[in-house]
């Protein structure tokens, strides 16, 4: 028996895949260096053991905590964010060498997350906190001394030393607002309402939490100039609405109100007529702004099927290559083949997200999951698709590979929360044994001492 | 919510179907149109951020390198900086290779190479797959730097150019032209200060950016009057016993406007003396009697109105001023032309390859600064090897004309300015080209051409000095020009054994 429940955890499925990405995370940093500089890199070993660490204790972590976890989640997250920081590094070595201290933040914050939150069910609790701090957040940017601006947008925050964008945690906050608020009432929500021109309409007083949001994502559009953001919050509560009520009309309503929305934008806000005929003409303005947007395309016909491997491209002559444009440089290093494997890690997440999803037995597990994968995926669409010219471009960071400390431990913190709600499936699924929390022992301890 | 979630997770995939479709249009399908654009500068990006071969003269002096930038105290987004150590003395044969103006001269012709991209540098480098192993390639000149040295310190301030020639091969010892410029200036990555360099370059009336010593083109004046006695050898109109009259003016056919002498002086006797003193109407008569077919004819036996086929880019074309046709309507022009005035045009590097074909039997040989090109372990890329490009005039008139340079030397206009160290015998030809009209402040371009020793030829040179004001005149010309020609002479006598 014991060997079948520890064949069904797939612990060592995870480990196998986490020590397989961290040796891809290895091999191409070698590479890079050898192609760039034509030696091998000066601290490797110390590089291979940071490396295996990191990835060998949030592995520890969650066969400590979450052992039921679906196997895919850890590995390919720390695949993605090897490459990601192979290709900064690459790139400079002063980012490389803070976006290592994020990375250590990042998974202490994806450990911490685990261990905190012991059961995923409990966030429920915090629905109203959620959102108020998930407001708070958004809205944080905007009060004058603490928020500032940085690259057209202001998102940024500054208390004491530290900067930082509390968008990208404001957004969990609210997914998980939008989880447990629905979850609690996706009946009320189109069950008692009326009807008007043949359409039901839903309640108005439960209607409007919902539309608190909503207009939380038209403030983060029009005051802080984030596009990308907004466009990310408001697919993220349309998404959520519509699984959760599972009515076609709110997501043909959200649609209609994301085109009302796109329209009155455009013809209101300037910033986003720019943003709109540099993704339409940019070839028109390459001595301005269309510049960032066609060294990409060069950057990524430059690499062609197989890429001009790591270190030997030119990527640095996209601005921001780092940041919002990571994928131009891979893509343009890693050819076709690169970027499209790359493409499919994303894909094999979403996936393992929406599985976690879909096997989740509660409502409010089931939402938050659907939630936080919709969060990675319309990220990540929103910033390849920009670099792509599929979409205008806006400036969010690609999960796990952007150079970004708010977003790197933001992310680990999501992808903390997937792991534990696949593993209390798993539990709740008896897949595994469902042994008690750290706390539930505490607590067990303490009574059996009194009792005694 | 099961079927929901079912079609939302369909629907992200298609989300991603369409970023790989776009993925794939980008990198595969219209990646050709993209890497061609040509504001697309990847690929010289990634040459500009990378080592680059050096440029060497014939005795080792290294002309152009790339030095490692120091990562620590440097601005540079690249790691590696061209310098060329020699300053502005080199600047017209290495050309600049430059972020933000392009490459020129060897920098561009032989980019390749200095790369290493030629199928023999690439196969050499092929073992290391992964990295950017040195393949780099070096370009070694047939220029020597002590000569080199040399005819820019003779030149001085002075406007004008220096051309040594080996006339036995072609191989171009020295080339300098004043002004010049310092190519590190605008190799350097400061953008903001490349771009003033830059600027006041281009601006710059005299054309430092220019090789004039091959790219501008000046009248010749008497130097000329080698071509048009070569031809009249050649073609039988002109013989040692042929006595010319002594004239003071000659009033050729069809003008009123007699053509004079210089000074407007008493001129005459046998071809040994009118070349030794450089009279003009035998010249302008000899002109007029060989015609104007078989006149330009002989011009072009001596590559007039063609490209020198040199290793640099863009040499200019000498003239001689216009075609058989234009010459049988105007008589007078084609005598003004045998004496190298009027519209007749040369550059200083064709200048030293008429004279070398003197010095060499009639054979011009193709000039040449590039010796061999190398790969990183020294394997020869290529090597130029010497060859005929024309054949002036015949062995008997090359000769007779060597005969007469040397007696310019000996006892003519050449006498006063032009001696070589340790008793070698040179033979040389003097010219000055009239610039200022009739009744003006004397202008006039200076020319001296010789070759030395007399009888068994090493080196040919042209020095060439630009008439800007009235300092450098028909009287002054020979005076400021045989010096020069002396003093390179003598270094490059010295150094080519």
């Amino acid at each position: 028996m014991a060997s079948d429940t520890v064949a069904k955890t797939r612990r060592g499925t995870e480990l196998g895949l986490v020590l397989f990405s961290g040796m891809i995370t290895a091999i191409a940093y070698v590479l890079a260096s050898l192609g760039e500089e034509s030696s091998m890199p000066a601290r490797i070993v110390p590089f291979m053991i940071f490396v295996v660490s990191l990835v060998g204790v949030a592995h520890i972590a969650v066969r400590l905590v979450a052992r039921g976890a679906d196997p895919l989640l850890l590995p390919t997250a720390a695949f993605l964010h090897g490459l990601g920081y192979v290709m900064i590094a690459r790139l400079s070595d002063r980012w490389a060498a803070l976006q290592a201290t994020w990375s250590l933040v990042g998974i202490a914050a994806f450990i911490a997350t685990l261990f905190v939150v012991e059961r995923t069910g409990d966030l429920r609790r915090y629905q109203y906190t959620s959102l108020a701090a998930g407001v708070g957040l958004l809205l944080l940017p905007m009060v004058p001394g603490v928020g500032f601006t940085s690259g057209g947008a202001r998102i940024w925050v500054n208390i004491g030393p530290i900067n930082f964008q509390p968008g990208e945690f404001a957004k969990i906050l609210l997914a998980i607002f939008f989880a447990a608020y629905l979850a609690e009432r996706r009946d009320l929500l189109w069950q008692e309402g009326r009807r008007f021109a043949g359409i039901q309409l839903p309640e108005m007083r439960h209607l409007a939490p919902i539309l608190v949001a909503w207009g939380a994502s038209v403030i983060v559009m029009v005051g802080q100039r984030d596009l990308g953001s907004s466009l990310l919050f408001f697919t993220l509560f349309v998404v959520m609405v519509w699984v959760a009520t599972e009515r076609t009309s709110f997501l043909v309503g959200g649609m209609v109100l994301f085109a009302a929305g796109a329209f009155g934008a455009y013809h209101m806000f300037s910033h986003v007529r720019t943003r709109v005929d540099i993704w339409l003409n940019p070839w028109d303005q390459y001595t301005g702004r269309g510049y960032q947007p066609i060294q990409a395309l060069f950057s990524l016909a430059n690499g062609g099927m197989t890429g001009t491997g790591l270190g030997l491209g030119e990527p640095g002559a996209v601005p921001a290559a780092h940041n919002d444009f990571i994928f131009a440089a891979l893509g343009e290093e890693l050819g076709l083949i690169g970027a499209a494997a790359i493409l499919s890690a994303f894909v094999l997440l979403v996936g393992a997200g929406m599985r976690t999803a879909l096997r989740a037995q509660r409502d409010f597990e089931k939402l938050l999951a659907t939630g936080l994968t919709t969060i990675v995926a319309v990220q990540t669409f929103i910033i390849v698709g920009g670099v792509l010219r599929v979409v205008p471009l806006t400036g969010v960071t690609l999960p796990f590979m952007s150079y970004g400390g708010s977003s790197l431990v933001a992310n680990y913190v999501l992808l903390a929360l997937l792991i534990r709600m696949s593993d209390s499936t798993a539990r709740g699924l008896h897949e595994v044994p469902d042994s008690p929390s750290v706390t539930e022992r505490v607590a067990t301890w303490r009574l059996q001492r009194a009792a005694r | 919510m099961n079927q929901r979630i079912r079609l939302l997770t369909v629907a992200l995939i298609v989300l991603f179907a369409v970023l790989f479709v776009q993925l794939t249009t980008w990198q595969v399908i219209r990646r050709d149109g993209l890497v061609s654009d040509s504001r697309n500068n990847r690929v010289s990006l990634r040459e500009f951020d990378a080592r680059r071969g050096a440029i060497v003269a014939a005795d080792g002096t290294v002309v152009a390198a790339t030095e490692k930038i120091d990562a620590g105290n440097s601005t540079s987004r690249f790691g590696y900086q061209r310098v060329y150590p020699k300053g502005d003395l080199y600047a017209h044969i290495t050309g600049h290779y430059t972020l933000g103006f392009g490459r020129t001269q060897i920098e561009r012709t032989y980019n390749d190479v200095l790369v290493g991209k030629t199928a023999q540098q690439q196969l050499e480098g092929a073992g290391d797959l992964f990295s950017r192993t040195d393949t780099t390639g070096s370009v070694h000149l047939t220029i020597d730097s002590r000569i080199q040295q040399m005819a820019k310190e003779a030149l001085g301030a002075r406007e004008g150019s220096v051309v040594v020639v080996n006339p036995l091969t072609g191989a171009v010892l020295a080339m300098y032209s004043n002004p010049s410029y310092d190519p590190n200036l605008v190799a350097s990555h400061n953008g903001n200060s490349v771009n003033t360099v830059m600027t006041q370059l281009q601006a710059d009336t005299r054309k430092p950016l220019l090789a004039n010593s091959y790219q501008e083109r000046y009248m010749p004046g008497s130097t000329m009057k080698i071509v048009t006695t070569a031809v009249g050898f050649d073609t039988g109109f002109l013989t040692m016993k042929r006595v010319f009259a002594n004239e003071r003016q000659w009033l050729p056919p069809n003008t009123t406007k007699p053509i004079r002498n210089y000074g407007q002086r008493e001129c005459g006797g046998d071809i040994l003396e009118v070349f030794r003193r450089s009279c003009n109407i035998p010249f302008a008569q000899v002109a007029v009697e060989i015609g104007p077919s078989v006149m330009v004819d002989g011009a072009n036996r001596f590559g007039f109105d063609e490209r020198v086929p040199f290793d640099l880019p863009a040499p200019a074309a000498s003239t001689f001023g216009g075609l058989a046709k234009d010459f049988s309507d105007s008589l007078a022009l084609l005598a003004i032309h045998g004496f190298g005035q009027g519209g007749v045009q040369v550059t200083p590097l064709h200048m030293a390859l008429i004279t070398s074909s003197v010095a060499n039997g009639g054979r011009m040989m193709r000039p040449f600064v590039v010796q061999q090109t190398r790969t990183q372990s020294g394997t020869p890329i290529s090597t130029t090897s010497p060859s005929v490009w024309k054949t002036t005039m015949s062995p008997t008139t090359a000769l007779t004309l060597s005969t007469l340079m040397k007696e310019v030397v000996r006892n003519g206009t050449a006498t006063c300015c032009f001696r070589l160290a340790n008793g070698v015998v040179g033979a040389a030809k003097t010219g000055t080209a009239q610039l200022n009209p009739e009744g003006e402040p004397e202008r006039s371009h200076a020319w001296i051409t010789a070759f030395a020793p007399a009888d068994a030829p090493r080196v040919a040179i042209a020095v060439f000095i630009k008439g800007v004001d009235d300092e450098v005149s028909a009287s002054t010309g020979g005076r400021l020009a045989g010096p020069i020609a002396a003093q390179v002479l003598n270094t490059a006598l010295s150094v080519q054994k």
